[in-house]
């Protein structure tokens, strides 16, 4: 992975997202459709991260214990989507890459076994509670 | 290393490899010392069939992208249900070149 093809997909992630809040924001309760979760719409089961975009609409709202309830992913994608578009412009346009370093030193230290397990037992708790609440 | 080796080498493991490295491929261990030939029998590599597999079934959890050692991207796809399926999507297409690009990086790591 290059820093630039990094850097490519982190934009096009970021401006999905984006588009995908906002208009998740204006359209009405009654006209919203199910689910764009391939995971949930083949299976039936929801995935780790499903809730997301509704825990993020809470925070908008200003209903943290909401968020939290629906999926605690929630405070992490919209701290990502915060910080991420921001960090971006700031190495774009000082010709830099302190992003790249950060994403290249975190890969690393998250493949080390006592950190990937923690990981990896935390999601599954989570996924496991997001199967239980039938979100 | 012999030409027999080495094409012994080319014929096992072609699906590993993409089909515009095998060339090249050819030529590293056609130079390559005798003694590292043990240790290049000995290498395993991802199979990008069981890949497409994976992709196919557990793909918008970012498993596929976890097996091949692209741990970040794998998050991302896990965090995003699968990068809002278009990514789980494209990734059906790109696994299989993806594998065969680690495989063949993982072969460099032994030749040099």
């Amino acid at each position: 992975m290059t820093r630039n093809r990094l850097y490519i997909l982190l934009i096009v992630m970021s401006l999905l997202g984006y588009t995908w809040l906002i208009s998740q924001f204006f359209i009405a309760e009654n006209l919203k459709t199910n689910s764009v979760c391939l995971f949930k719409n083949i299976t039936d089961i929801p995935c780790p991260s499903c809730g997301s975009t509704r825990s993020i609409l809470e925070i908008l709202k200003g209903n943290f214990l909401e968020a939290l309830y629906i999926n605690p992913l929630g405070f992490l994608g919209f701290a990502v989507l915060i910080i991420i578009p921001l960090w971006l412009l700031f190495d774009v346009l000082q010709k830099k890459h302190t992003l790249y370093l950060v994403f290249l030193r975190l890969e690393k230290n998250i493949k080390k076994t006592p950190i990937a397990i923690i990981l990896i037992l935390l999601i599954i708790t989570n996924w496991i509670w997001n199967i239980a609440k039938n979100l | 290393m012999d030409s027999q080796k080495t094409d012994l080498f080319i014929i096992s493991n072609s699906k590993y490899f993409e089909s515009h490295h095998l060339p090249q491929i050819r030529e590293q261990l056609l130079k390559l010392d005798n003694s590292k030939w043990g240790m290049i029998q000995t290498l395993q590599f991802q199979d990008p069939t069981t890949l497409l597999i994976v992709s196919l079934l557990v793909g918008t959890l970012g498993i596929d992208r976890f097996m091949i050692g692209d741990t970040g991207l794998g998050i991302g796809k896990l965090l995003t249900c699968g990068g809002f399926g278009i990514w789980a999507i494209v990734d059906l297409f790109l696994i299989m070149g993806a594998t065969k690009e680690k495989n063949m990086a993982k072969l460099q790591q032994v030749i040099y």
